[in-house]
């Protein structure tokens, strides 16, 4: 997969399905998503489900940490991270 | 003994000036530090003008200097507002303008994110992280100032255990949120009260999960102050992971836990906990909503040599009834009580006939009378009066209770079962929410015709909310921008998670909208 085309994807579900909820309209790629509030205890939740099911990736309970999930940018280096494996 | 809030750390500062007092992102004070700055922010504070009983706000995410605001506010004789440092700039603004704040503690970045005419009311901001803006005329006065003040001694303000400590913001039913007035007393009654019960030492180390404006913190600040103990603040980094929350638990030897159940059913869920690394941990205090009782269950197997506490009580009287864990009676147990009034405070509950429930099997709204209920909520005399009330179960001298509005059956063992309850309020992750804040957020919008929320049960969680809209032209508006419209107006935690439009809703035969069908609809049928 192209790299653009997955981290399109990944910022676009976090904005329809995170963000939104919250009223947060732009965030940036490297911008840290628990500090600005588009990601909360249930959130985090959804978001590893969506990876896991759209980039056909299991992510360990240990891997869900803030230096992999803080921002569109970790999310994306964690999904390659794990798609090389 | 001590009386005022800030006399638990000076006692403390004492015994034990170079233990470290307050930990938070990797940095720590020690008790004397803690004591001589906020004896110098009290100095600032009251030559700058602030008066005995004046508000003061904090406004920034949690750190070492929030514990020394707190004291130094109190030091200076005024009384410390925290507000949710993620909320809505409009809820903020309101609140500064509701109790009146003067003077704000945040950061630069917080204070420019305010409206302006928010900020042109404050007389001036101490900013705790940069001084860019500083100077004559800019209203910013940052923290490095403190230096500039005598740290040995407070200022010197006549205060007694009736004065006000703190105001904290919780959900209103009229769609704006209300201040609730807690004296020294208040939190005392709770802090002495929680140091006797749970023997509180120096040895240890408590966590402090909830956010400041939530009063499950109190506890967590005061009682470490009390025993010369350590307080970690959690913050969200730590806080939104799991595995990293548990190996924050084991790496700083946390001996007592306080927060609300679905942090701790999180932490079963997600962060493969392992009995052995969590030895330290020796009571675990939970509030604020319902544990599931299979999450307990599994929480008291994995921790065997751990107490477990269920606390009860709203903002209004912190904790008021508590129950000890029975770990020979969990397995067949399928409710957990709120357990019995703590010392100090007597509970009843009062049934439709207005007459003290007594017998075990009776049920009625509980109520709650001494030295732990507030005054009532900042310049909202009206709803004092409803919840505040006179004690009409004793005459000869005028007395006030508070009336919970919950719900609790008294049990056969003799412990109060909590019910439900008796308007829409419904709590989601530990949060207060009344339904019909939402409500009236989703009916601001020009385009919305009628709107109800309604909670769904969550195990987890406690409940998530729904909405269910009608608009006035069909399809004249989507889901998201009604969510940004609301989230102008209402904290992230209030926000439905799902919005379902329909034509029109259904009404009940007084008209009023179902709000029963609406819920039954939305909820998969158990089974």
């Amino acid at each position: 997969m192209q790299s653009t085309a997955r981290k399109d994807q990944i910022r676009e579900f976090i904005r329809e399905s995170l963000a939104s909820a919250k009223g947060i309209t732009s965030f940036s790629d490297s911008e840290s998503l628990m500090e600005n509030g588009v990601i909360d205890s249930l959130g985090i939740f959804r978001l590893v489900s969506f990876l896991e099911d759209t980039f056909g990736v299991r992510i360990g309970d240990e891997e869900i940490t803030a230096e992999n999930l803080s921002s569109v940018d970790t999310i994306e280096n964690l999904v390659i991270k794990k798609t090389r494996k | 003994m001590a009386y005022i809030l800030q006399q638990l750390l000076s006692k403390s500062a004492a015994q034990f000036p170079e233990k470290p007092a307050v930990w938070a992102r990797g940095r720590s004070i020690s008790y004397r530090e803690l004591e001589e700055q906020s004896n110098q922010l009290a100095h600032l504070l009251r030559e700058r003008g602030v008066k005995k009983g004046d508000r003061v706000g904090l406004y920034f995410p949690k750190c070492v200097e929030s514990v020394v605001s707190m004291f130094g506010i109190l030091k200076a004789g005024a009384v410390y507002v925290p507000l949710d440092p993620q909320a809505p700039v409009d809820r903020i603004g309101y609140i500064i303008a509701n109790c009146g704040i003067r003077v704000l503690i945040t950061r630069g970045e917080k204070r420019r994110g305010l409206d302006e005419r928010t900020r042109e009311s404050l007389e001036f901001c101490l900013v705790i992280d940069d001084a860019r803006e500083s100077g004559n005329g800019t209203g910013v006065v940052p923290w490095a100032m403190l230096s500039a003040y005598p740290g040995a001694h407070a200022p010197q303000v006549t205060l007694t255990e009736t004065d006000l400590a703190y105001i904290l913001y919780t959900s209103g039913s009229t769609g704006r949120p209300k201040g609730v007035m807690l004296s020294h007393q208040n939190a005392l009654t709770f802090v002495e009260w929680c140091a006797a019960t749970f023997h509180i030492t120096s040895a240890d180390r408590l966590s402090n999960h909830a956010p400041l404006h939530f009063d499950l913190s109190v506890f967590d600040v005061y009682n470490a102050m009390e025993a010369g103990a350590t307080v970690y603040l959690v913050t969200e980094e730590i806080a939104l992971f799991p595995a990293t929350l548990a190996s924050f638990i084991e790496t700083q030897g946390i001996s007592v836990w306080y927060s609300v159940p679905s942090a701790l059913t999180l932490l079963l869920l997600h962060a493969d906990l392992k009995a052995e690394k969590l030895s330290r941990l020796r009571t675990i205090l939970f509030a604020g909503e319902v544990f599931p009782m299979k999450y307990l269950k599994q929480l008291a197997d994995l921790l065997p040599g751990a107490d477990l506490y269920n606390l009860y009580g709203p903002t209004e009287t912190n904790v008021c009834t508590y129950y000890k864990v029975e770990r020979d009676r969990l397995a067949s147990m399928d409710k957990l009580p709120i357990g019995v009034a703590c010392e100090n405070t007597e509970v009843f509950a009062v049934n439709d006939q207005d007459e003290m429930v007594t017998r075990p099997g009776e049920s009625g709204e509980l109520y709650v009378r001494g030295p732990c209920v507030t005054y009532g909520y900042w310049a909202d005399p009206e709803k004092t009066r409803k919840m505040v009330v006179p004690n009409r179960f004793q005459r000869p001298f005028e007395e006030k209770m508070y009336r919970t509005g919950d719900l609790v059956s008294l049990g056969e063992d003799g412990n109060y079962y909590f019910l439900g309850r008796r308007d829409s309020m419904i709590k989601s992750r530990g949060y207060r929410i009344e339904l019909g804040e939402i409500e009236s957020a989703l009916l601001s919008h020009p385009a919305v015709r009628e709107a109800a929320a309604i909670a769904i049960p969550d195990d987890v969680v406690g409940n998530r909310i729904k909405a269910i809209v009608a608009a006035h032209q069909p399809g004249s508006i989507k889901s998201g921008d009604l969510q940004q419209h609301c989230a102008a107006k209402i904290p992230k935690y209030m926000l439905p998670e799902l919005i379902e439009f329909r034509d029109s809703l259904p009404k009940t035969s007084t008209g009023k909208i179902d709000r029963v069908q609406l819920t039954q609809d939305s909820v998969p049928v158990a089974g």
